[in-house]
């Protein structure tokens, strides 16, 4: 996007309702035109409605997010923020930020408000109305967050609930149902983890044009830099493709994360037909009598929409959004013992319970510290303290991890990320009051939910446990595993002493499993695909499988299936009725294709 | 070399049982074959006046070079099944050296850890032959109570080498973290012994001894067991009741709802009978514990609502700051529905007015937009 593609669009942002002579103008915190030391958060949108800034300097202040917006009239203008203290208590809120309207920092401390909604910071004065400087000054470096900046000349504050509030925006930015511009493929993959990479690049190969949709600027999802979980499991048939995604087995959380990083994103881009869309996050799918005829999505940052139609599409999202958005059939938490036949007496119910309930795997915050030369100062994290306890480390690993059975990993990911930040700063202040860590320094806090569970859509199989104890060799394998089957647990359900925030892993061992390509499309949704953990299994199903280099081979298995649906023009389970032979023959090929020296 | 320093540990060993017998344990507690007192480690209860008796079982657990060691059953003077122990003598060979190791080792009647006893005339030593000191031995009992220790997945040479980054192809390869864990949770140098004490503790033993109680288990055992502190007798317990003995022991039950961990909490409100949920007065003791209990159970509690006696209804209303933002809504979702008493309108109008509660907003939003 352009400089003047951004100025165009901030000022699209300006509204005026003539009837009431009042003027307004929203500024979108995420399309300031320099985020400063603030990073673009979207990973709640679904929830809280957009995405937003959020000023994670792991307690050092950041730089300000800085922007310039013009209104149509100079004047005084009463001023909100959208915004949340994100660990609300009895202490000063973590995330504390100002605001700088032409040059004048306003005087309200912001951040400070339970929930996400309007915090009033109070009259601006607008003498010049155009190219008005705006900044989002940090006061902790501890997380505090803006999602939009309000102005207007009556004192009537935006609504809060979500549902009133998104009518409300689309009123303000004179926004049409639809997006004004639609782009068509062979093949639509929303997601960039390792799952969509695969199905992207196997398509691709097969001569589709395709679509790679993915909310990030980089790719690899719980695999990329971002978030720095290792990749585990076999190649499979697909050591060709996923040699050039995946990770070396560095600690997970380690910095080398970045050396992957570069080699997967050159290779991605290597594809003259897979058009890559970074920090494109898509919000919506419609589907006609069980066809999904297009997905939306959002660019982060400035808010522009596309439509993308394809005959064929990939759900490689990890929370199976596109499934969700279409009606696609889907299962969450974890099925009674009967169910499938799970049962696994020496972890009874930790293992698969009598009763079915919600319960599902966390999600993971990986951090770091490192030493330093000299002595460095963290600061009081009092409102950590409730989470962390007396719990002290400096580092995260896997154990990491939050789920909790009222809170969904889906709908309240946020208030599962705040809670990890809570136990990691909290964790640190305590290790930082032990002398031999008088010269550590946080090196790195992810800020995204790498998440293991959450919904799981239903295909023509649902892959569970008895299937891979029992090794069956399906007809339709395409996806080989060897690493045991690895359910995660809270350990606080032992002992209550224990922090909330720390798992256990359940091995279960066997020689092989295999996944049926039937566990990778869609039962009711006629043209989805599905690859990554949102695959057709059981909740025990998904423990050993939901590594990223066996959901890379989901995902290069249904790339080269939409490649033989393009081919002979049916559905994703014509394929297992109809061309099985040439499909799985079509996989074992790959076995027998070289790496290339430039994609190593 | 190593086999040879092996090969003339094990004569050693072989010529050393032919000429002298067992030692005798400590026994700290044990007197003439009663054993009056607790492990010195040890995990479970002990009542006042328990004296225990052993009973052999035929069982017993193999070990290299030395042979058979035998499982005793210990019983109280009514010849209930109490605990199961053996004396252990075992090599623990490092790097091609040997020592023997000597233990009594105890476990549950479902064959988990319970404890272990000391010899004081043959202490537990570490590699550079150092004698543990009573903080190593409490660490040994801590790694031993885990039975989901890094051991039970490694090899012992997979825990003494460190990945390098090369080992790409190498999927298995340990993690920093494993290294870490291995390192917190053994006692400094003494990673054999602890890793060969945990797998006496945690092998195949285990689950043969739960198998020779299920052939002992009667009704009086189970009950015993539901009796019992431990949360895993407890669930084996609950596992082994029916719909019918779950509403003969509810006092039981209740207790045990109250005192013990989040998993048997969440089992037990997952499998009370209908018949319970349809009767408000014998619930009224698991609500009453309802802002003490963790938020798991608390959660689950809060899925029987519509069924909850009125009085425990208005007790919630005064504790909302136990509750979590979604559980709050859970329960304003509920109020919402109902015609509610004065009494908790007017609970609700306090916590709502409360500077220092986090989520009084959701209660004022809750009350701006209710109607009686």
């Amino acid at each position: 996007m352009t400089h003047s593609h951004k100025i165009l669009l901030v000022l699209g942002l300006f509204f005026c309702i003539a009837s009431i002579k009042s003027q307004n103008l929203l500024v979108e915190a995420e399309s300031f035109e320099n985020p400063g030391g603030w990073v673009v958060d979207p990973q709640f949108v679904e929830q809280m409605g957009s995405p937003y800034l959020m000023a994670h300097g792991m307690g050092e202040k950041v730089k300000n997010a800085t922007t310039k917006v013009s209104f149509d009239k100079a004047g005084q203008y009463h001023t909100w923020v959208r915004t949340m203290n994100w660990a609300p208590g009895d202490w000063e809120a973590p995330g504390k930020f100002r605001l700088k309207v032409a040059n004048e920092v306003l005087e309200k401390t912001l951040g400070r408000r339970s929930g996400w909604g309007w915090e009033y910071v109070g009259l601006a004065n607008i003498d010049k109305a155009k190219k008005v400087p705006l900044e989002l000054i940090d006061l902790t470096g501890f997380n505090g967050r803006c999602d939009a900046i309000y102005f207007s000349t009556t004192k009537e504050e935006p609504p809060t609930s979500p549902k009133k509030l998104a009518e409300w925006r689309k009123t303000v930015k004179s926004e049409t149902n639809g997006p004004e511009e639609t782009k068509t493929y062979d093949l639509v993959v929303v997601g960039g983890g390792i799952a969509g990479c695969a199905a992207s690049i196997a398509a691709a190969e097969q001569g589709l044009k395709v679509a790679l949709i993915h909310d990030r600027p980089l790719l690899g999802g719980n695999a990329s830099s971002e978030i720095r979980v290792h990749t585990e499991g076999i190649y499979g048939n697909f050591e060709r493709i996923l040699k050039m995604l995946d990770t070396e087995h560095y600690p997970n959380g380690h910095v080398d994360a970045e050396i992957d990083q570069e080699k997967r994103d050159n290779n991605v881009k290597s594809y003259d037909n897979i058009d890559l869309f970074l920090n494109w996050r898509a919000y919506d799918a419609k589907a006609e009598n069980n066809i999904i005829k297009y997905v939306d999505a959002r660019q982060t940052a400035t808010g522009e929409r596309k439509r993308f139609t394809a005959p064929y599409f990939v759900d490689s999202t990890g929370d199976g959004w596109i499934g969700f958005w279409s009606g696609a059939e889907f299962s969450y938490g974890r099925e009674s013992a009967d169910t499938y036949g799970e049962t696994w007496e020496e972890h009874g119910e930790l293992w698969s319970p009598k009763v079915p309930d919600n319960a599902v795997m966390g999600s993971s915050v990986l951090w770091g510290s490192k030493e330093m030369e000299s002595p460095q100062e963290f600061p009081e994290v009092p409102w950590a303290m409730p989470v962390a306890k007396d719990y002290s480390k400096v580092k995260g690993e896997w154990q990491w991890e939050f789920s909790r059975n009222d809170l969904s990993q889906i709908e309240d990911a946020e208030e599962i990320r705040d809670h990890m930040l809570r136990a990691i700063y909290g964790s640190f202040s305590n290790a930082k009051k032990e002398p031999e860590n008088v010269n550590r320094k946080l090196e790195w806090v992810s800020y995204l939910v790498g998440k293991r569970e959450s919904r799981r859509l239903v295909g023509d199989h649902i892959f569970t446990f008895k299937d891979a104890v029992n090794e069956i060799k399906f007809p339709d394998a395409v996806v080989v595993e060897k690493r045991a089957i690895d359910v995660h647990y809270q350990t606080i359900l032992e002992d209550e002493r224990n922090p909330d925030f720390i798992s256990e892993a359940l091995f279960y061992r066997g020689i092989q499993y295999y996944i049926p390509y039937r566990s990778l499309y869609s039962k009711n949704i006629n043209n989805l695909f599905m690859a990554g953990r949102n695959f057709s299994c059981s909740h025990i199903g998904l423990g050993g499988p939901r590594v990223m280099r066996t959901t890379g081979q989901m995902g290069a298995a249904v790339g080269f299936a939409a490649s033989l649906c393009k081919k002979y023009d049916v559905n994703p389970r014509d394929i297992y009725k109809g061309y099985l032979p040439e499909y799985l023959e079509l996989i074992e090929e790959q076995k027998y294709r070289k790496i290339p020296e430039s994609k190593k | 070399m190593k086999l040879v320093k092996a090969f003339l540990f094990m004569l050693v060993v072989c010529l050393g049982r032919a000429q002298f017998p067992l030692p005798v344990p400590t026994l700290n507690g044990v007197q003439e074959g009663i054993m009056d007192r607790p492990p010195e480690f040890y995990t479970m209860g002990w009542e006042k006046g328990l004296q225990l008796v052993a009973r052999e079982t035929g069982m017993f657990i193999e070990v290299d070079s030395i042979g058979q060691q035998d499982i005793a059953l210990l019983e109280d003077r009514e010849q209930q099944p109490v605990l199961y122990t053996s004396e252990i003598e075992t090599p623990v060979c490092a790097d091609g050296e040997c020592k023997l190791m000597h233990i009594r080792l105890y476990w549950t009647l479902l064959g988990d850890y319970a404890g272990f006893d000391r010899y004081p005339q043959q202490p537990l030593t570490k590699h550079d032959h150092d004698e543990f000191v009573q903080a190593d031995y409490l660490k040994l009992h801590q790694l031993l109570l885990d039975d989901k220790s890094i051991f039970r997945q490694r090899k012992i040479d997979e825990l003494v080498k460190k990945p390098s980054p090369s080992d790409h192809g190498d999927v298995d390869a340990l993690s920093g973290a494993t290294i870490a864990e291995v390192k917190e949770s053994v006692v400094s140098g003494a990673l054999y012994s602890c890793y060969v004490a945990w797998h006496l503790v945690h092998g195949e033993i285990s689950g043969k001894l739960k198998e020779h109680t299920l052939a002992l288990l009667d009704k009086e055992l189970i009950l015993r067991m539901l009796q019992n502190d431990d949360p895993d007798y407890q669930m084996f317990a609950l596992e082994k009741l029916d719909k019918v003995e779950y509403l003969g022991h509810l006092e039981r039950l209740a207790g045990i709802f109250k005192s013990s961990i989040p998993l048997v909490r969440g089992y037990i409100i997952k499998n009370l009978p209908e018949e319970f949920w349809r009767d408000p007065a014998v619930q009224v003791p698991f609500w009453d514990a309802f802002s003490t209990i963790d938020i798991n159970s608390r959660s689950l509690m809060l899925e029987h609502l519509e069924e909850a006696p009125k009085s425990s209804i208005v007790d919630i209303s005064i504790k909302l700051g136990s509750m979590t933002k979604n559980q709050l809504r859970a329960f304003l979702d509920f109020l919402a529905e109902r015609n509610n008493e004065g009494e908790i309108i007017e609970n609700l109008k306090v916590f709502a007015n409360r500077d220092n509660e986090v989520y009084a907003y959701l209660v004022l939003q809750f009350l701006e937009g209710y109607k009686q």
